[in-house]
């Protein structure tokens, strides 16, 4: 469990410092289950920083987001660090952002802070509806614990926990500067009960299924806004000459469009769960992820997001990399 | 699907080793299927998978990427990528229920001529077989 208090205080000596320019954090929101992600300046703000199951947001987002405005002319750049709290699979954003030289480690102070695993909220609002007060909620054992305003509510962990979080192999931070929080044992079963569904599906099934869902998308584009790997400066899907995917909305071009979003992600995908949270419509986009990412491990035995020394899984090849299927 | 359905293929070949196999094919005058849709690239690991999604979507009913036997490559490593990211390409079609023959890849040299007829007779069997591709097709859609 990561102490609030030592979580306050860490990061209040971190703002405080002299190369850090500003700290990322989760703060209380305004309602019900809401955490927002919040930038502090000033170490007396960090009184307003949580960490509970709530705090979803990965906020390795914001590296790669921040704007770089030209500097002024006879000014010096100001290239202080900033200080992002991380959980285990933001932790691997960052290592994935550096593996690929998106930001350069220097830039960055890291504090890890140990998950057990964040909630769906539409898991939960459907156990206990959206209260209009701020609701706290804790990890307690096996159990997470809502304290709404007409008593505490326990639920055990796996009937709220969000998809990725019930497979999850890397709960602890993989790469941190000040490290919160005792380890936690990673998820039992690394299967991943929604892929192997469709995998026992006949091909026109599949398809029917995905068609299904690809058709629902409403091509809002906040999947590829809120990725921690979707930093490109000239985005495939806002060229316009060539025009490799239309912006009309019909399943043809939502299918090309989300395939090819999964496929920049091949190699890359942290499974932080970002895009499926985000996505109005509801897309299974975790599931199309995690088919990926596994087929990478088992096949090329690369995971992405552990070694910020390794070469990027798409940028690099093995000899003996297979080819059966090749004719 | 009719008795008379030809399958439309766009074949994706690389510059050094296939387009150069097929020019070889056709100079030998090996017969082939003429579903086959030649595009000439310079590398296999310049095949960018939109463009195999963007056929796809504009009437093919089969892919082929083909390219230089791993080790020949004339920019040394090209087609290792290709392997690599391609190969997943097809995993990825696959799960959403693309069937995995519409795309295909293989290695033919510039001086297998024999190979080339081989891999073009296959696939256009095998596509004939699969009928035409309406999955994700642009024309398909009936508002």
């Amino acid at each position: 469990m990561v102490e609030l208090d030592k979580l306050r205080s860490t990061a209040a000596d971190t703002v405080s410092r002299d190369d850090v320019k500003y700290l990322l954090g989760w703060q209380k929101g305004t309602f019900g289950y809401r955490v927002s992600p919040c930038v502090v300046e000033k170490a007396e703000d960090t009184e307003n920083l949580v960490f509970s199951p709530l705090c979803m947001s990965n906020l390795s987002t914001y590296l790669t987001l921040a704007e770089k405005l030209p500097v002024p002319k006879g000014e010096q750049p100001d290239d202080r660090k900033v200080a992002l709290m991380v959980k285990g699979c933001d932790s691997r954003a960052v290592v994935q952002l550096l593996t690929e030289k998106g930001i350069e480690r220097e830039q960055v102070v890291i504090i890890g802070c140990s998950c057990r695993g964040i909630v769906d909220l539409k898991k939960v609002g459907e156990k206990f509806p959206e209260p209009l007060d701020t609701v706290d909620v804790e990890w307690k054992d096996d159990k997470i614990v809502f304290k709404l305003p007409d008593g505490e509510q326990e639920v055990a962990r796996d009937e709220v926990l969000a998809d990725n979080c019930l497979v999850c192999q890397y709960p602890n931070p993989v790469i941190a500067d000040v490290q919160l929080g005792d380890e936690v044992a990673p998820a039992e079963n690394a299967d991943d009960a929604g892929v192997k569904e469709i995998e026992d599906f006949s091909l026109e099934d599949r398809w029917e299924y995905w068609e299904k869902e690809f058709s629902k998308c409403i091509r809002c584009y906040s999947c590829r806004n809120v990725c921690p790997m979707c930093y490109c400066d000239n985005c495939v899907l806002d060229r316009l000459s060539p025009t490799w995917i239309n912006r009309s909305v019909n399943y043809s071009e939502n299918t090309v469009f989300n395939l090819s979003r999964a496929f920049h992600l091949m190699g890359r995908c942290i499974d932080c769960g970002e895009c499926e949270r985000v996505c109005p419509m509801g897309l299974p986009l975790g599931k199309l992820n995690r088919k990926l990412a596994e087929e990478v491990r088992k096949k090329y035995d690369y995971v992405a997001g552990l070694d910020p020394e390794e070469k990027p899984f798409q940028a690099s090849y093995h000899p003996d990399d297979q080819e059966d299927f090749i004719l | 699907m009719s008795d008379n359905f030809e399958p439309n293929i766009v074949a994706f070949l690389c510059n050094w080793c296939s387009y150069a196999g097929a020019d070889l094919a056709g100079t030998s005058r090996i017969q082939y299927p003429y579903n086959i849709k030649t595009i000439r690239v310079m590398c296999t690991g310049r095949v960018n998978p939109l463009y195999v999604l963007n056929a796809l979507q504009q009437g093919a009913d089969g892919v082929l990427v083909s390219g230089c036997h791993p080790g020949d490559c004339h920019y040394m490593e090209g087609n290792m990528y290709a392997r690599r990211r391609l190969g997943l390409l097809k995993d990825m079609l696959e799960f959403v229920g693309v069937d995995p023959r519409r795309f295909q890849m293989s290695w033919v040299s510039a001086s297998e001529p024999h190979k080339w007829k081989e891999v073009v007779e296959k696939l256009v069997g095998e596509t004939r077989e699969l009928g035409p591709f309406e999955q994700f097709q642009r024309n398909m859609i009936n508002w």
